[in-house]
């Protein structure tokens, strides 16, 4: 923590539609994974750590495809969804930060063309667990949980429709700018937004995360032996993954409901970054769905949930001239739905100055993953 | 007896445990509550979250509530519900335990925050005979 750790790679493999990737879900987090350890400058054998999260394509079957060294450190996060992205990177930054390894892959493969899709749900006769309560009313996706918490948080705060939007014109604006995308090409009107079909109230399709193939990765090590490695370093400033006391609650019962599950992680990433949030030029916040954005937004302390219309009305999301320019190489919504982990590459472009929407001069940037799934996380990487 | 679920007759139903039976067979809004300390908690969880007992009794609760937030849902995640849809989801917020919500579907689209609703079942048989009573809400 607070700099023991830095990112030296990045990589992704190319990102493709639902069922369009012609490799396997492992072979593209073999291709994300050997792109970032090229990009690094070093050597597979030089690997000795992986983590990721929810993922299927196991460490130690990778570290023998690919040729990593000798394991010392492979972990993944417990909790649903995307929220496991930055958690993730707080796995390798305890590992490089304790001294259990040296270079540690953080990765995400995810082909749902291969394999189950995110926005369709398998028919069960008996549903188990906290599924018990939802799935035997048709409650099955995280477009609908999230539609659920999101209506209550715009009656209680009121939030505008035009305020989702804000967050997908955000998306498919900077995905216009970026050729890795899948929406590149392919620009969104506000109007085009409204005249959408309804997914599940309050949501349009355009407030929806494609579902995609592809995955991302980037490589951790300490700061000493990125002093002598091809890339400039960027620094993991701080990183946290919790839950607020109380919010574990299945079925909507969360205390503090309807919450991003980012009001605890960001407290404790600022106190632990000594920034905060108006220090931040730029910020990726991973988009399931629109809503939830919003929410992990006010609950990272950017503005109250009462100002969100005004802070991210009239573009102010957007590159280049918004308040807080966020998802800047498209997102999920735009560029690619890794589960998040491609937030998490932009996040440290963007301290490297190459962002095809790069903001001047940025030194720090925030990458927070996965509202409404406990655990969040959040990591707030910076010059190195 | 009122079905009130758009949802198809062989949909999903819960399975059954000794922690939530009583909420899916009883035919009341039966909310676990734990015996040493009385706290509600719900959905019912294996140990209770406020005194750490194991041992629980069902607390019977006027079937009256409000809804608390609710999504119309237009996409049909699995085929079997492409004639469901669109559904109305409520989350209800109980009368004599607010902090208690309770997902069930509501008849109609026509729904508010806020709104009074009242507890209706919606009898099943699951696969081993037994019979559900699954908790739905209706306009009082």
């Amino acid at each position: 923590m607070k700099g023991a750790a830095v990112v030296v790679g990045v990589g992704e493999s190319p990102y493709y539609e639902r069922g369009g990737a012609p490799e396997t879900e492992f072979q593209l987090a073999c291709i994300a994974i050997r792109h970032a350890v090229a990009d690094a400058g070093l050597a597979m054998s030089d690997i000795d750590g992986v983590v990721s999260y929810m993922d299927r394509n196991e460490p130690v079957r990778l570290s023998a495809a690919l040729g990593m060294g000798d394991l010392n450190w492979t972990a993944q996060t417990f909790g649903g969804g995307g929220n496991g992205a930055g958690a993730a990177v707080t796995l390798a930054d305890a590992a490089i930060s304790a001294g259990y390894a040296e270079c540690v892959v953080a990765f995400r493969s995810l082909a749902q063309g291969q394999f189950a899709r995110y926005g369709q749900a398998g028919r069960v006769r008996r549903s188990t667990g906290a599924a018990a309560f939802t799935a035997p009313y048709g409650v099955l996706t995280p477009a609908q949980t999230t539609a659920l918490q999101t209506t209550r948080f715009m009656h209680e705060h009121g939030v505008s429709q035009d305020s989702l939007a804000e967050v997908a014109l955000a998306s498919y604006a900077h995905a216009q700018r970026n050729p890795r995308a899948i929406r590149y090409g392919n620009p969104l009107t506000r109007a085009a937004y409204h005249a959408s079909r309804w997914i599940a109230e309050p949501f349009h399709l355009y407030d929806c995360c494609p579902e995609n193939d592809g995955a991302a990765a980037i490589v951790v090590t300490t700061a000493a032996r990125a002093r002598h490695l091809r890339r400039p370093p960027v620094a993991i400033v701080a990183a946290a993954h919790g839950v607020e006391r109380g919010d574990g609650a299945a079925a909507f019962n969360d205390v503090h409901f309807p919450t991003a599950h980012h009001r605890h992680v960001g407290r404790t990433l600022w106190a632990r970054a000594g920034v905060e949030p108006a220090d931040v030029p730029v910020a990726q916040f991973y988009e399931n769905f629109t809503g939830p954005v919003l929410m992990a937004i006010t609950e990272m302390g950017f503005c109250a949930p009462e100002e969100l219309n005004e802070f991210v009305g009239d573009g102010g999301l957007q590159w280049p001239h918004g308040r807080l320019p966020i998802n800047t190489a498209g997102g999920n919504l735009g560029e690619a739905y890794i589960h998040g982990f491609g937030n998490v590459v932009e996040a440290v472009r963007q301290i490297r100055g190459e962002s095809t929407c790069q903001v001047d001069g940025a030194e720090l940037s925030l990458s927070v993953s996965g509202p409404n799934y406990a655990p969040g996380s959040a990591v707030l990487f910076g010059t190195g | 007896m009122t079905a009130v679920s758009a949802l198809p007759d062989d949909w999903a139903l819960p399975g059954l445990t000794p922690f939530n039976e009583a909420w899916f067979t009883s035919g009341a809004i039966a909310v676990q509550r734990c015996i040493s300390c009385a706290v509600l908690q719900h959905p019912p969880e294996e140990i209770c979250r406020a005194c750490g007992s194991m041992r629980f009794e069902p607390a019977p609760l006027a079937p009256t509530g409000t809804v608390y937030s609710f999504t119309v849902v237009h996409y049909a995640a699995n085929p079997a519900l492409a004639s469901s849809v669109p559904y109305t989801v409520v989350l209800v917020s109980l009368d004599e335990a607010p902090h208690v919500r309770v997902v069930g579907n509501l008849d109609g689209h026509d729904v508010t925050i806020g709104m009074p609703v009242v507890a209706t079942w919606e009898e099943r048989t699951a696969d081993d005979g037994r019979t559900i009573l699954l908790p739905q809400w209706r306009r009082p």
